[in-house]
């Protein structure tokens, strides 16, 4: 992956809720075509550096270069214009609009017509593997599971150059994460964009990336690669809150 | 975009309301009765846009309509621009409003039950300051008919008037619901942090919502006054505005079917218990009409709009 440009380099980046720290100067960079893990107890700041990066939150100090452009504290929908997407942590994203109307509202981005933006849709449903025949029904009657396809086929939808995924495992059963896991990695392959994923999962983000961050209490104690992270010492005392004999 | 099964639901529907204004045609009092509320059901209607299809629960919709139909009649009487043409700086005048107070509204993300505090609120000031500005009285028509004045001589003329008006502020519902504004406007309802994520400007898009609605309400204002043939202070009504955005969530939030059908059905219930048991026993067709309205929110949550779904399904099987 070496030599490859840099396409998200998070600089310096500090967010503090009142007395809270949430991030305490972290600092990353993610190339372009990579595919990387972002992990760390909970409370451990992952979610709010995404919302840093994707203007849900301004960072308090520090900036964040999306390709070479500075980004910070822009609108959440000028990021994603920009070709920055994400997921949500959020269970259900949405309930009273069929789920091939919700897609088709995330290919609506990069196109004015709707028969394209369907167009679209439907290759994106096909890609994450949402069955054909839950393309008419209402998010309120589809499943945990079937929400996060949606839910990832809404953000592909948009045609981002980066993709974030907040938690998408959280609450899924193990078959369903190692399922998600196998449509993740078919994403990267095909669409050759760079996906960033936030888990709490363990084994799924071991799995999955080739490069690791550790957030702990706000700050970033470790990067590397899986087996690199699994035997540092500082990322398993982070875990079990324990120094390893 | 129009396609044949709402094509052909509309002409179902201008079938019975054309037939229905015929039969009544011999009756003023049933016509001006029909009249009221087909133009309730424009209100309804433009309502639709904002509360049903964006999830703003907007409870300012008889200040936009006293607003644009009191410039419509103020131009009328004292620069004598004829409302045919006055309608629409009505309904600039209220577009106007509605976009000066949206836009540090949802720049400062006030929504959900602040929303509808901050709409309501804008009624009562606007009534104070009417009442204040024009006293106490009702202001008349001028007696003159036609038209270019959007006032016909007879309650069948007004009836086929509001009518064409319905018809447009359907048509209108329907172009925006299967374009990308209206896919845009449903992906807001449902979650507006998730809708910018997918790169939706909301601000922008609930103030074109805001826009539309406010301009067809204040336009169609007009035709309440020629209705009542007068207008004062009161018409900034605040009750008047609840049962708009309740016919909306009774209809099926977004449903246009379901919204006309809630405001045809109820307003006309609402007007016979009024005129069969108001006077015998004063309060009680409230009453009835409040317990009507539990019993839909009990059974039907989805509205009216899910009833019909049901009877799609069951007649497609």
């Amino acid at each position: 992956m070496s030599g490859a440009r840099v396409i998200l380099r998070v600089d310096g980046v500090s967010k503090r809720f009142g007395g809270v720290v949430a991030l305490d100067n972290v600092s990353l960079e993610a190339e372009e075509g990579g595919i990387y893990g972002l992990i760390g107890p909970n409370g451990s700041g992952k979610t709010t550096l995404f919302n840093c990066i994707t203007g849900v939150y301004k960072p308090d100090k520090g900036r964040v270069f999306f390709d070479g452009r500075d980004i910070t504290g822009l609108q959440p929908h000028v990021i994603a214009r920009l070709g920055v997407a994400r997921t949500w942590q959020k269970v259900r994203p949405f309930r009273n609009i069929k789920v091939i109307d919700a897609v088709i509202a995330g290919g609506l981005l990069k196109t004015s017509s709707i028969s394209e933006a369907r167009k679209i849709a439907e290759e994106t449903l096909e890609l994450v593997g949402v069955a054909r025949e839950e393309w008419g029904k209402l998010g309120s009657e589809i499943s945990l599971m079937e929400h996060k396809l949606v839910d990832l086929a809404r953000a592909i939808a948009t045609k981002p150059r980066l993709l974030l995924l907040d938690e998408i495992a959280a609450g899924l059963r193990p078959h369903e994460q190692e399922k998600l896991a196998e449509v993740i990695r078919r994403v990267w392959r095909e669409r050759g964009l760079t996906i960033i994923v936030v888990e709490h999962v363990m084994k799924f983000v071991m799995s999955l990336s080739r490069k690791i961050f550790v957030l702990h209490e706000g700050r970033l104690i470790a990067e590397g690669t899986p087996e690199e992270i699994a035997s540092n010492p500082k990322v398993i005392e982070a875990y079990l809150g324990i120094k390893p004999a | 975009m129009f396609n044949r099964e709402i094509l052909i639901a509309l002409a179902i529907f201008e079938a019975l309301v054309l037939g229905l204004g015929f039969a009544l045609s011999g009756n003023n009092y049933l016509m001006l009765l029909a009249a009221q509320v087909l133009l309730f059901a424009v209100f309804v209607a433009a309502w639709n846009i904002i509360g049903g299809l964006t999830g703003q629960l907007d409870l300012a919709s008889s200040a936009y309509m006293a607003l644009g139909g009191i410039t419509t009649s103020l131009l009328w009487m004292k620069l004598n621009v004829p409302p045919l043409l006055g309608v629409f700086a009505g309904g600039a005048v209220a577009m106007g409003l509605a976009v000066l107070i949206g836009l540090p509204t949802f720049r400062f993300g006030v929504k959900e039950v602040w929303y509808a505090l901050m709409t309501a609120s804008l009624v009562v000031i606007l009534n104070n300051l009417f009442r204040y500005t024009m006293g106490p009285w009702d202001f008349y028509l001028p007696s003159k008919w036609g038209l270019i004045y959007l006032r016909p001589r007879t309650y069948f003329e007004l009836f086929l008037i509001i009518d064409v008006v319905l018809v447009i502020v359907i048509l209108v519902n329907v172009y925006i619901s299967n374009s990308k504004i209206g896919y845009y406007l449903r992906s807001i309802r449902e979650d507006e942090l998730a809708s910018e994520s997918i790169g939706i400007d909301t601000r922008s898009y609930k103030l074109r919502a805001l826009a539309i609605y406010s301009f067809i309400t204040g336009a169609a204002g007009f035709l309440q006054i020629v209705i009542y043939s007068s207008f004062s202070y009161r018409l900034f009504d605040t009750s008047q505005a609840i049962s708009i955005a309740i016919m909306g969530i009774i209809g099926g939030l977004g449903s246009i079917s379901g919204s006309i059908a809630s405001a045809v059905i109820f307003r006309t219930l609402g007007e016979y218990l009024r005129s069969s048991l108001g006077g015998v026993f004063p309060g009680l067709d409230l009453l009835l009409y409040g317990i009507m309205l539990i019993i839909v929110g009990v059974l039907k949550p989805e509205g009216l709009a899910g009833l019909f779904n049901q009877i799609r399904r069951w007649l497609g099987k």
